[in-house]
């Protein structure tokens, strides 16, 4: 699934995954309506990008077919259909400084994230149209930083995840950092504890550690020391760990209103898959021009498991 | 202020004859300008930020504070300070600068009033996010310089107005008796101006096309005990030194209005100016449309003018009073008369609000321009002939409507294309709230887009605040592909709307109401373009349809800045949302996004009421002081204590200032 650059932000929607949910909404209702024969849609409907309100009923009615808009590559389905010769960015790439966060979710296997890591960064890398990236952060399940407190946070922290996994894991960054591909790598969400104990299992050391404290000006100050310490830069994001859970991503693909119709919930689906859909990972992908500061391409790649 | 060329400066009649050569010359050298640059790519974000100050006497003990006309001494004292020559210099029109290693020492500049000075950091500012972090402590850092060349009770403050400028008595040391030839202003004497020629001439001859003084009078604050209907108790009818002393008889200052009388009240006003260098041509046209609907909202939002000539006004900002204080349109050209002399009817001061958009965006639709702008044919052929597009050889043919005021006669001898003077000369006398400049000749420098509405405020915490904001909202617009179009018409409206008293919070203003991108169709599938084309970069949005009435509502200044709230109904976004959507999208360390968080709260609760504009705590000061009687009057004393509270917070010093918290919060910015 790949959805487009959202930048819905509903004041005070903290560390929200709706401008997720939102970009591959608006994706896959973008790709119904360019896809659809001319005559079945109807974009004097349209206002901005948005469909007016219809009934469920009309909704289904006018909904396109599945097969239109979307693309079966052997067991892969992309959805909606990727136009690869749209892709790449306006200038030379080392005018940008690219980005990759990779959301890990929660409930998938840990051997499989290698995997995942090779899928993830791939994909950015066709979409962009460059040979490597930046920085590749890494965020794994079960962990936050909350708490009243930023000490507080900073505590519980050190007991959050999984460190066996975590460091587990971390060989298949190390390996695109030597192939050059990914040029710094990072973390989501370590605390001054569990980042310690993770600097001493690792070859390639991350370099940042993204955190999303509340009020930034309180950032622990073990995790400030450790960080100047070992020379990782703290980088704020607003993203929440599990960005996609199953729940909201079968609303999203649904026959609800708001979903858009590939998934089958009973017999009425008629072109729509059927079975139980698992997320495996979720890469959120921004490309800044460098002497600029303009965001020129931020977009989404999620991918789910269907178990027909 | 623009060069300070040299010269022999034409007095009007002769300037007025030679005015067509000039207009033809600067024609020439913009196209000149136009066809080397108009390429020009790729440049990086560089900005700068302009901070004007007041130069006051003040202490404790002495019960009259005055403007200190000292501004040249003061320059030519940094000029003279070993010291800072070995580490470059910092006046440019004293001294050569050097470029050396390090942190550039900030650059000071001499300002039409010569109680003013300006400082501008030494290096533009880049992008680095970081970097947003050093202008305030740079803005300090001038703050501190230009005070260690004055005299001990000589002090910097960033006021927009001296709030007793042009008061019966003394105001200036050295003190000057008023009506002097070249102002000839019953309240201020021509030494309040900058003594080089340029100045004087400005003044004398935007006097002499208009036929008469400027007439700048702003609405009284009509408080318990003002009297009504109010009249000016300062004016002297029956002054007969010029012939322009005519003019009070003849009815330029009515009942309840506060009457000035020259330039110096306009021009005299200190503002927070932001330049920013665009990518190329087109990034820049787009920047500047963009930036044109924000202006009156952030002029509402850094309110700081509620005082003139000692008295409260009914407004809040200065941006009217400089607009009347230029204002060298003759009878003709105000209406007042038929036209006979003058080529056209000119609704608007040179020194105005903009009249037009400039980007050739599919977004701008024909509606949101003004039907009825007036534009010179002739030069707008010229301009097209000479390779230039309809639209901004539009926006040249409607500054180029302008006479220029100041003619040197040594520059009308030869035509120099690899100058751009003449042009220069037209293009820094039209001064509109945003100013698209042209790379200059003999640099590297690229497109550039001047944001200028804003008010300068008293501490360069807050002064830090609104530049870093205008440099994140730019940032903004062009990572998001925001449109704030609405008809120009309707920013014209709001810039009126801004002068109100507590506009932030009593008015409303058009704004769009949905500034996200319209999708652009994939460009092979169905609904996408079509036409065999093979760049697919080339397609079009869809052309918006509907009534352009309805892209467009009233909204708060809250709503605007912090977004629409859930009862509302509407789902404007808010800028300043938008701009942590922004920094949420790039990398930004914990520390940088801290500080900058700081700034950001600052504005949004100067948006949503929680703090005072500098407007607000000034009249609440006024309001509060044991001398004031309700009578709209700001005597010495209350002028000499509020002077005393402004140097006390500019210098970072809050304790015991009356209310100050409502004004800054307990927000603290960079150290």
């Amino acid at each position: 699934m790949t959805g487009g650059p959202s930048i819905i932000r509903k004041p005070g929607a903290d560390r929200s995954n709706l401008e997720l949910t939102n970009s591959l909404r608006s994706n896959f209702l973008a790709a119904q309506q360019d896809y659809s024969p001319p005559q079945a849609t109807t974009p004097k409907s349209m206002t901005n990008g948005d469909f007016k309100e219809t009934s469920g009923e009309d909704q289904l009615s006018s909904r396109p077919q599945v097969s239109i808009w979307t693309t079966r590559d052997g067991s892969d389905y992309y959805i909606p259909t990727i136009d690869w010769s749209l892709s790449g960015l306006a200038e030379e790439p080392s005018q940008y400084e690219i980005t990759v966060k990779l959301f890990y979710l929660p409930g998938t296997a840990v051997n499989d994230r290698a995997q995942y890591t090779k899928d993830a960064v791939e994909l950015v890398l066709k979409e962009l149209g460059v040979s490597s990236i930046d920085l590749l952060i890494v965020s794994f399940p079960g962990m936050s930083f909350e708490g009243d407190c930023e000490w507080e946070a900073d505590k519980k922290n050190s007991e959050q995840g999984n460190d066996k996994e975590e460091v587990a894991t971390w060989p298949a960054l190390e390996e695109l950092y030597k192939q050059g591909i990914v040029k710094k790598l990072g973390l989501a969400e370590f605390g001054s504890e569990k980042l310690n104990r993770f600097l001493t299992k690792v070859q390639v050391r991350p370099q940042v550690d993204q955190i999303n404290v509340k009020d930034c000006c309180n950032v622990p100050p073990p995790l400030v020391q450790l960080a100047k310490k070992e020379n990782i830069e703290l980088l704020t994001h607003n993203d929440c760990t599990d960005i996609l859970p199953s729940g909201t991503l079968r609303e999203l693909l649904g026959q609800g209103v708001r979903g858009a119709g590939v998934l089958s919930e009973s017999k009425r689906g008629l072109h729509g898959m059927k079975g139980d859909i698992k997320p495996n990972w979720v890469a959120k992908y921004t490309a800044v021009v460098k002497d600029r500061g303009v965001v020129e391409n931020k977009g989404y790649f999620a991918v789910a498991e269907l178990k027909e | 202020m623009g060069l300070l060329a040299l010269g022999t400066p034409l007095d009007w009649p002769e300037a007025k004859q030679n005015a067509n050569q000039v207009r033809e010359w600067g024609i020439q050298q913009l196209l000149a300008i136009w066809n080397r640059a108009k390429g020009k790519e790729r440049d990086a974000l560089l900005w700068g930020d302009e901070v004007e100050y007041l130069v006051v006497t003040y202490s404790e003990s002495e019960p009259i504070v005055k403007l200190s006309l000292r501004q040249a001494d003061i320059l030519t004292a940094l000029a003279e300070d070993q010291e800072l020559a070995k580490n470059g210099g910092c006046v440019p029109a004293l001294q050569d600068i050097a470029v050396n290693k390090g942190t550039p020492l900030p650059v000071f500049h001499p300002e039409f009033g010569r109680f003013m000075l300006e400082a501008t950091p030494g290096k533009p500012w880049g992008i680095g996010l970081k970097d947003l972090l050093d202008v305030e402590p740079n803005m300090k850092w001038r703050r501190k310089i230009i005070k260690e060349h004055m005299h001990a009770d000589e002090f910097p403050i960033t006021l927009t107005t001296y709030p007793r400028l042009g008061c019966p008595g003394e105001f200036t040391i050295p003190y000057y008796p008023p009506s002097g030839e070249k102002l000839r202003s019953q309240f201020v004497p021509d030494e309040i101006a900058n003594p080089h020629i340029r100045f004087p001439t400005l003044a004398a001859n935007i006097r002499a096309r208009r036929g008469r003084k400027v007439q700048v009078n702003v609405p009284i604050f009509k408080d318990e005990n003002t009297p009504w209907p109010w009249k000016d108790p300062t004016v002297n009818y029956d002054l007969h030194n010029w012939p322009e002393d005519d003019d009070v008889r003849n009815g330029a200052s009515p009942d309840n209005f506060i009457h000035m009388d020259a330039m110096a009240f306009g021009m005299g006003s200190c503002c927070l100016q932001i330049t920013f260098q665009a990518k190329n041509v087109t990034e820049g046209r787009r920047m500047y449309d963009q930036l044109s609907p924000l202006a009156p909202i952030l002029l509402a939002l850094t309110a700081a003018t509620p005082i003139y000539k000692g008295f409260l006004a009914d407004t809040d900002v200065r941006w009217n009073q400089i607009s009347r204080a230029v204002d060298d349109r003759t009878a003709e050209e105000l209406g007042e008369k038929p036209l006979e002399h003058d080529r056209w009817r000119i609704p608007k001061s040179r020194y105005a609000s903009n009249s037009t958009y400039i980007s050739e965006d599919p977004r701008l639709r024909k509606e949101y321009l003004d039907p009825d702008l007036v534009i010179d044919q002739d030069i707008k052929q010229k301009l097209m002939n000479g390779g230039m597009d309809d639209r901004l050889a539009t926006h040249f043919a409607h500054l180029f409507i302008r006479d220029p005021i100041v003619v040197f006669n040594e520059d009308l001898q030869e035509l120099d294309l690899t100058k751009t003077d003449h042009f220069e000369n037209l293009q820094s006398t039209n001064w509109q709230h945003l100013r698209f400049k042209p790379p200059p000749a003999d640099s590297d420098i690229g497109w550039r887009v001047e944001f200028r509405p804003m008010e300068i405020q008293i501490t360069d915490f807050e002064n830090a605040a609104f530049s870093v904001f205008i440099v994140l909202i730019t940032r903004a617009i062009l990572s998001f592909d925001l449109n704030f179009y609405i008809p120009i018409a309707k920013v014209t409206e709001n810039m009126e709307t801004a002068h109100n008293r507590d506009a932030v919070l009593d008015q409303k203003f058009y704004f769009r109401k949905n500034p996200f991108p319209v999708r652009v169709p994939r460009p092979y599938s169905s609904n996408g373009a079509q036409s065999g084309t093979n760049t697919p970069a080339m397609s079009r949005p869809p052309t918006p349809s509907g009534p352009i009435e309805d892209e467009y509502m009233l909204m708060s200044i809250d709503e605007i800045m912090n977004g629409s709230s859930d009862e509302s109904g509407n789902e404007f976004p808010g800028l300043i949302p938008l701009v942590e959507s922004y920094l949420d999208s790039v990398n930004v360390d914990v520390m940088t996004r801290c500080e900058l968080a700081t700034y950001l709260d600052l504005i949004r609760k100067r948006a949503n009421g929680t703090l005072w504009t500098a407007a607000k705590w000034i009249r609440h000061y006024v309001a509060g002081h044991a001398d004031y009687k309700k009578d709209s009057v700001v005597n010495d004393q209350i002028n000499h204590d509020l002077i005393g509270e402004v140097l006390k917070i500019g210098n970072g010093d809050l304790k015991g200032v009356r209310d100050v918290e409502k004004m800054l919060g307990g927000l603290q910015g960079c150290k």
